[in-house]
């Protein structure tokens, strides 16, 4: 179909999606009738990173760091306040939304809540005919054919057709969310903590089914999620947020086995491990504390300096730059004053570990 | 065979619901309408309710035929066998009049089966202009907010701070009573109910996350607003035009009363009231002030209670829709409006 003829101009590790320093300002409005602007949010705060065709970018951190806001900005459903974000080489932030059109087919977006992404009130059929009514003008036959045969593909039974959303479990309803993102046949899509909602069992099934789909479709993911272990699973590479700003970045195994940021490590030593005696000594958990900082009125310097157990005064002053770190591979980023060399005892540093059974991971307290 | 089993789901759906997300449960395909249907079905009051809406619905749509049964024209004055050789009206079940004749020798009942064809039409299709108007303001306003919102809203509360009868009176004074103005009159004023309480909706709804799937998918605003955000609507506007219904049929009452309405010698339970006040003669023939009276409280209670159970079987709190439970303001609210409605019937009575 019209997917073969859209990949041709991008061979295998050509650029699909360039994001360049994308700022998303939110203005808290005190007055709505004289629109004054008191103070902004800075949901995302010059945020860069740049993803190859079939690739899976892993995008994570704690609740209110800006992920779900870039990836409302990638699908261009807000307008970003300054910078670019560039799809296969076209600079999309200035398109009107006229122009916006054949994107809009290209970007697809998965969402959280299989529950509020679907309309209560309409049928499934139709609403997965709506990618081809909005985009394609087909008969309603030729509508009906594709709808089933989308159905079929992500596992829900075409009879199903006529049914309501409410009719169907999490796990069902999230096939519908996917499949209605890949009607299009799109080069990327956004996962917006697809799986997070769901059973664990389900959770395997879903990505599952979303790894497929990559596979047949060579589709580019954005894959946002709080459970670091998923997100290692599905990942080529992580990009880790906090505050509106990428602190890490770069491929899935040396982050995970050599972060450099004091945050990525701590958001690394909180994932749930089976401590048996196979697996040698339990890593130290590296307990933050206070609360994630306010993006109204983010820290000086470094965003993370408040709550860093590495943190000096340079760190309150200048805002380290996201660069590559010796020793590192080219492509893993940190942008850190005084990253973390391995095997450094973090977790000593940090102040005194609560007692184990009481400890609120960063995972599951970022999981609401 | 079938049918019993429906029955049994009904049951069983009705007790197991608001849970219906139990993972390994195959659900009867029951639509949301077909679940708030079988919750109406099962509230006596509304059902009672609905089947003498329907009664009566069915009484002014063959008025003529019923009147050609009864054999009594809805305006002839029967000077013979109508009135007395005193002139006084002739009680219920004489001489072929079930519910006696007027001062002028006019049947009471066909008059009244005529009335209903007046009351109806203003009622329901002043609310089915109301609804339209409203709908279509509240979603625009509510949809695109900024300007647009301050300024429909506040206009809707200009208009909601109207006194109503005194500008209905201003304006039927200026152009000359007649059925059509009066229905447009009502609406005027009626539809800024429904704009303001769906704009609340919309606002709340567009925040969702559909709404955002199907701007990701490039559908233009006015499909948004028609195809994703007003069904989600249907319940809400079903509830409350059902009781802006009898509001509106008091109202149209009121302004026959006051002579203003439908224009004698055309009936309306209105100007039946008002014409049986001007003199004394009801203290000995009350029958001909009494039963426009009666048909015109009968038929705003069942309205009412017909909302009330629409918007029991339309609750969210049972299926999982989407629309908030009213909150205790606005029960509060719709509670004083219902009341002030059968005050006002009375009052005209």
């Amino acid at each position: 179909m019209t997917d073969t003829e859209r990949t041709t101009g991008t061979s295998d590790g050509d650029l699909l999606l360039e994001v360049d320093d994308v700022v998303k300002h939110f203005p808290v409005r005190s007055n709505t009738l004289l629109n004054r602007t008191s103070a902004q949010v800075r949901a995302v705060d010059g945020v860069s990173f740049s993803l190859k065709v079939s690739e899976t970018l892993g995008l994570v951190g704690e609740s209110g760091c800006g992920k779900s806001t870039l990836a409302r900005l990638v699908t261009a459903l807000h307008p970003v306040t300054s910078g670019h974000i560039r799809f296969k080489g076209q600079d999309v932030t200035t398109l009107s939304r006229r122009q916006m059109r054949p994107l809009r087919r290209s970007v697809q977006m998965v969402f959280q809540d299989p529950y509020g992404s679907l309309n209560p009130r309409r049928r499934v059929g139709s609403i997965l005919a709506d990618p081809f009514l909005v985009h394609d003008s087909l008969s309603r036959s030729e509508v009906k054919k594709q709808v089933q045969a989308l159905m079929a593909r992500v596992g829900l039974s075409p009879e199903h057709y006529n049914r309501f959303p409410s009719e169907f479990s999490g796990g069902q309803r999230q096939r519908i969310g996917i499949a209605r993102a890949l009607a299009l046949r799109p080069d990327l899509i956004v996962c917006d903590e697809p799986v997070s909602a769901l059973d664990v069992s389900i959770q395997a099934q879903i990505i599952n089914l979303l790894e497929d789909l990559q596979d047949e479709f060579m589709l580019t993911y954005i894959f946002i999620a709080h459970d670091l272990s998923v997100v290692r699973h599905v990942s080529d590479r992580i990009a880790v947020m906090y505050l509106g700003k990428l602190v890490e970045t770069g491929p899935v195994e040396e982050i995970y086995s050599a972060s450099r940021h004091p945050y990525t490590a701590s958001l690394l030593s909180a994932v749930p491990v089976a401590a048996t005696a196979f697996h040698g000594p339990r890593k130290k958990r590296i307990i933050l504390t206070g609360d994630v900082p306010s993006p109204v009125r983010p820290p000086s310097g470094c965003r993370f300096h408040p709550r860093c157990p590495k943190a000096q005064a340079k760190c309150a002053v200048e805002e380290p730059v996201l660069e590559q770190k010796p020793g590192d591979t080219p492509g893993h980023l940190t942008a850190c004053h005084f990253p973390v060399t391995a095997d450094e005892p973090l977790a000593a540093a940090s102040r005194e570990e609560p007692p184990a059974a009481a400890q609120p991971t960063l995972a599951e307290g970022a999981q609401r | 065979m079938s049918l019993i089993r429906a029955d049994l789901g009904i049951d069983a759906v009705a007790e197991q619901e608001p849970d219906a997300n139990r993972p390994d449960t195959e659900f009867v395909g029951r639509t949301p309408r077909q679940l708030a249907w079988a919750r109406l079905r099962r509230d006596r009051v509304a059902m009672a309710s609905l089947c003498f809406i329907v009664f009566l619905a069915l009484v002014a749509i063959f008025a003529p035929l019923l009147t050609a049964l009864i054999g009594h024209g809805p305006n002839t004055e029967y000077s013979n066998t109508g009135l007395s050789l005193s002139g006084i009206p002739v009680a219920p079940g004489h001489n072929g009049f079930l519910l006696g004749t007027d001062d002028q020798g006019r049947d009471v009942l066909s008059r009244i089966i005529y009335g209903a064809r007046v009351s109806l039409e203003v009622g329901v299709g002043a609310t089915a202009l109301a609804l339209g108007v409203g709908l279509v303001v509240g979603l625009v306003a509510g949809y695109y907010g900024g300007w647009i919102d301050a300024i429909l809203a506040r206009f809707m509360d200009i208009l909601l701070s109207f006194p109503i009868l005194l500008f209905a009176l201003a304006i039927i004074a200026r152009f000359g009573p007649s059925l059509d103005l009066v229905l447009i009159v009502i609406a005027m004023f009626s539809w800024p109910y429904i704009g303001r309480l769906v704009r609340g909706q919309v606002i709340s709804l567009r925040e969702r996350e559909f709404v955002e799937a199907a701007r990701a998918l490039g559908s233009s605003d006015l499909r948004i607003m028609f195809v994703e955000i007003a069904p989600n609507l249907v319940a809400l506007a079903v509830i409350y035009a059902t009781l802006l219904i009898p509001v509106n049929i008091v109202l149209e009452a009121t302004l026959s009363f006051l002579g203003l309405g439908v224009l004698p010698p055309t009936a309306s339970w209105g100007n039946m009231i008002a014409e049986a006040q001007t003199g004394d003669l009801f203290t000995v023939a009350w029958w001909f002030l009494v039963f426009p009276c009666v048909a015109l409280v009968l038929t705003t209670l069942a309205f009412n209670l017909l909302g009330d159970g629409l918007r029991d079987a339309l609750d969210p709190r049972h299926g999982r829709s989407n629309i908030t439970p009213p909150t205790k303001a606005q029960k509060g609210r719709a509670r004083l409006r219902r009341k002030a409605t059968r005050a006002g019937a009375r009052a005209d009575a």
